[in-house]
């Protein structure tokens, strides 16, 4: 048991130093450098530089310094939690990332937690009544919008929801130059501003759990154990809720975990369709100036939270399932 | 009519004309063909047969709980109910409260993640008003009842072990006091101390309780314990129903026999013959389901399929011949020798029977007048009074013995009963050559199969070998090979292995009774050897000063 965790949190440790190292050298490996960037986007004050004042700043940002020591110096400061000076906006990383991460974090979850309800649910139910017309629409419905594009949905809804009919804000994560009587008003127009965001990331993962829970469900309606919960005369939704999704849903449960890395990639695409204030939008915005430590401190934010939900993910995984105890 | 009668006509469950039939991506099985039988209050009642007869399906469909690939015709009237006829929530009302499964143990059969005190406490809940508190004291009293500590509630599946798991089933069967328990292979997957134990533990049960109990079991020794009435099923059909005993002790079906022959719990020293080839399944049948397997067949029976009907009392049997036959039958022989004046009492009123596919043993010291009644019985040697029928025809003279599927004889002493100056092929050939009943062009090829099924070479220089050059065993093979080349249906075979030494007569007589699964020709075996006896006995009888008597196998010693 001892030699299983130890064995575990190495393998963590190990995935870890990877992603590090390839976090460092990615951005290093893209063309241009942070310092050629003429473009600068709304809002944001930006500097344009000189050739002399480059030289000073890279000998000041130690970009003038062999690779393998610029490696080392970098790992040095990961270990006091400095993730460095954003180039491009004259901040701490740290901070830049406090002040975005909390927005990209909620829509998220939030999507995360509707799609996979939801697609358990109508999974469940269509595995239920197999074969029947309620499966097949679901079904071939459900086939259908996984198939389309999350940032194209996004637009339709965009386009529709907010454009046509008016009914969500266009863009942004809360209203600008607004004075709010209360608390109770920052927060509705909060939540406003993200139903639109968190429909189209909820769509986008609610085909992929709807497939699973359904193959799920149908493979747990084989086994004796259903047989044996029919037989002993129980209602249909305690067989099918307490006997069959208690079984069904430990596949669902490790697929939440693991699809947070694609949620990740999902959700930067709609920020920026949003214009949502996430991390999304701020990875495009590092990734369009070439602002490394930036663009590091967002990769190593998303990394370890997928390890952390992987983690988390084995844990609950042992603690629904038995046998694996 | 008296209480007692009221009581035994009204049963508590009876299935009228059951089918069930499983839809198949390519084709449609018949799991139950036609399947009616009743059971009464407080009776046990076994059903037997191969895997694949049919028995788990009847069992399910009493439930309810058949796939949806399942087609059920025929009824099943629970206490004047036709339950087949309800909807699902109107079953929910029979299941477990009324009928309950003792489910076949799988690792799987018991949900992996709730814990034992939640699946039997979840039915308590909804069959019975019990009160929470109430139903959780009764998971502890279900888990005592069958002897297991109370604790074990709180235990997830699979931290139990086959035998534990096996109590849990019971108990939760018995969770909502079930007036029929129907039990599906309750000791296929535990050791023989578990089975016992397990079998006591529903016999208590059942005593305790006093509920009917359906037992389905594909092994003897469970259901010899626990039904007091059993029916035999093959392919979906009933083969034989009556008092457990009674069909344990004289099968009359001739699968029925080859079951019980194949186990070894009924058969503690004999040699142990399945039944040949393999049972077919299909959809459209016609004829007899045991057809291809069964040695009395005729040709009606691939055409009639026999109705299941009393041949006895309280026995029932599915066959177009009426059970198995029997072959022959010799009544009130006597014969007596005179010798230089001196009168030799060899046979006094001997009566024996025979039935078809049975190998029957004639024990008996030397002199006690056996080879003279083998010899009387094939027609041979006449009787001074007493008949000998074969088949209903009166044997006489060598009417049957130069018959096509008659009687052979095969003597104790190979030496001289060949002609050692013949040819191998001349000796086989000769029964016939003499009654000239084969055409000449096809004897050789006849001779060649008869010295195959003998295991002997037939190539064309074995064949011109003379008999003077064979060892002994291997000329009592020859004198073998030359009786079943008259396809007999009874073969006498008269301490055909007491000359040999004891690698060939082990040889032989593996190879006389593999001979005798095959073809299924009856066997008069003679010998004075006890061990031999109980090694390929079906029936025994011992000879003694010219007087015979049937004895029971286990008995001898």
């Amino acid at each position: 048991m001892n030699r299983d965790r130890t064995k575990m949190l190495l393998g963590y440790l190990l995935t870890f130093l990877i992603i590090i190292t390839l976090n460092f050298f990615i951005p290093r490996l893209m063309p241009g450098d942070p310092f050629t960037s003429l473009s600068s986007e709304e809002g944001d004050i930006t500097v344009i530089y000189s050739e002399e004042q480059i030289e000073r700043y890279k000998r000041y940002y130690g970009m003038d310094r062999p690779i393998a020591e610029q490696y080392i110096g970098y790992l040095k400061n990961l270990l006091k939690g400095n993730l460095g000076y954003s180039i491009y906006y004259n901040q701490e990383v740290v901070s830049i990332l406090k002040n975005r991460v909390p927005w990209t974090v909620a829509i998220v979850i939030c999507s995360l937690i509707i799609s996979s309800f939801l697609g358990t649910i109508l999974g469940s139910i269509s595995a239920w009544f197999r074969n029947s017309k309620l499966d097949k629409i679901l079904y071939i419905s459900m086939v259908f919008i996984s198939e389309v594009p999350a940032f194209l949905m996004g637009i339709l809804l965009l386009f529709f929801m907010a454009g046509r009919w008016g009914l969500f804000p266009l863009s942004g994560g809360m209203s600008m130059f607004t004075q709010y009587s209360t608390k109770c008003e920052v927060i509705l127009d909060i939540l406003h501003h993200a139903i639109l965001p968190v429909m189209t990331l909820s769509i986008a993962k609610l085909g992929e759990f709807y497939l699973i829970s359904r193959s799920s469900m149908l493979s747990v309606m084989s086994k004796d154990y259903m047989k044996t919960a029919r037989g002993k005369g129980l209602k249909s939704r305690r067989i099918l809720f307490r006997h069959g999704l208690k079984n069904s849903i430990l596949p669902v449960i490790t697929r939440i975990f693991l699809s947070l890395g694609s949620i990740f990639g999902q959700a930067v695409l709609i920020e920026n369709i949003f214009n949502y204030p996430g991390i999304g939008t701020l990875m495009r915005q590092g990734v369009m100036v070439r602002d490394y430590v930036l663009i590091q401190g967002i990769f190593l934010f998303v990394a370890i939270t997928v390890l952390t939900m992987n983690f988390i993910a084995d844990l609950i995984y042992k603690k629904l399932d038995s046998r694996v105890r | 009519m008296d209480m007692k009668g009221d009581f035994m006509g009204k049963p508590l469950l009876s299935v009228k004309n059951l089918s069930i039939e499983y839809e198949g991506a390519s084709e449609r099985t018949l799991a139950v063909d036609d399947v009616s039988f009743s059971l009464n209050r407080g009776e046990c009642l076994g059903i037997i047969g191969e895997s694949g007869s049919g028995k788990t399906s009847i069992a399910m469909a009493i439930m309810g709980i058949l796939p949806s690939s399942a087609h059920v015709k025929g009824s099943i009237m629970y206490d004047d109910v036709n339950i087949q006829c309800l909807s699902e929530g109107e079953r929910n009302m029979y299941r477990w409260g009324e009928i309950a499964v003792v489910f076949q143990n799988s690792l799987d059969v018991l949900n992996p993640v709730l814990t034992v005190h939640e699946q039997i406490y979840e039915c308590i809940i909804e069959h019975t008003s019990l009160y929470k508190g109430e139903a959780d004291r009764r998971v502890e009293n279900l888990l005592e009842l069958v002897g297991l500590d109370p604790q074990v509630s709180e235990h997830y599946p699979h931290h139990l072990s086959g035998g534990m798991r096996q109590k849990v089933l019971i108990a939760m069967a018995l969770s909502c006091n079930p007036k029929i328990l129907i039990v599906d292979e309750p000791t296929s997957s535990l050791d023989p101390w578990a089975k016992d134990e397990i079998i006591h533990l529903l016999k208590e049960l059942q005593r305790q309780n006093n509920f009917a109990m359906i037992v389905i079991s594909h092994e003897i020794h469970i259901i010899s314990q626990l039904a007091d009435r059993l029916q035999v099923m093959y392919s979906g059909c009933i083969m034989e129903r009556g008092y457990t005993e009674d069909i344990l002790q004289t099968p009359m079906h001739s699968y029925t026999r080859g079951f019980i022959n194949s186990s070894p719990y009924i058969n503690p020293y004999k040699d142990l013959w399945g039944i040949p080839s393999e049972a077919y399944s299909s959809s459209i049948r016609k004829g007899c389901p045991f057809y291809n397997r069964c040695y009395q067949r005729l040709e009606l029976c691939s055409e009639k399929k026999p109705e299941l009907s009393y041949v006895a009392t309280e026995r029932e049997i599915a066959c177009n011949r009426g059970g198995i036959i029997t072959i022959l039958e010799a009544q009130d022989i006597d014969k007596t020798y005179e010798f230089n004046g001196n009168e030799i009492l060899a046979c006094k009123g001997c009566n024996i029977h025979i039935r078809s596919g049975e190998t029957v043993v004639l024990m008996g010291e030397s002199g006690s007048g056996k080879t003279t009644l083998a010899t009387i019985i094939s027609g041979v040697l006449e009787a001074d009074s007493g008949q000998v029928q074969f088949l209903g025809k009166r044997v006489e003279g060598n009417n049957f013995t130069s018959q096509m599927g008659g009687i052979q004889i095969v003597f104790q002493d190979p030496f001289s009963s060949i002609n050692e100056f013949l040819t191998v092929e001349e000796a086989i050939v000769e029964p016939l050559t003499i009654t000239g009943i084969v055409e000449k062009d096809s004897r050789r090829h006849m001779v060649k199969l008869a010295l195959k099924d003998v295991q002997l070479p037939y190539d064309d220089g074995f064949l011109a070998r003379r008999c003077y050059t064979l060892s002994g065993g291997q000329r009592q093979r020859v004198a073998l090979a030359r009786s079943l080349i008259m396809q007999p249906k009874l073969l006498i075979a008269d301490e055909v292995c007491s000359m040999l030494d004891p690698s060939t007569q082990a040889n032989i007589l593996r190879l006389l009774k593999g001979l005798q699964n095959a073809k299924g020709f009856s066997m008069l075996y003679i010998t004075h050897d006890v061990a031999i006896a109980q090694k390929i006995a079906d029936r025994l009888y011992v000879m003694h000063e010219g007087s015979i008597s049937e004895e029971n196998l286990l008995d001898i010693r």
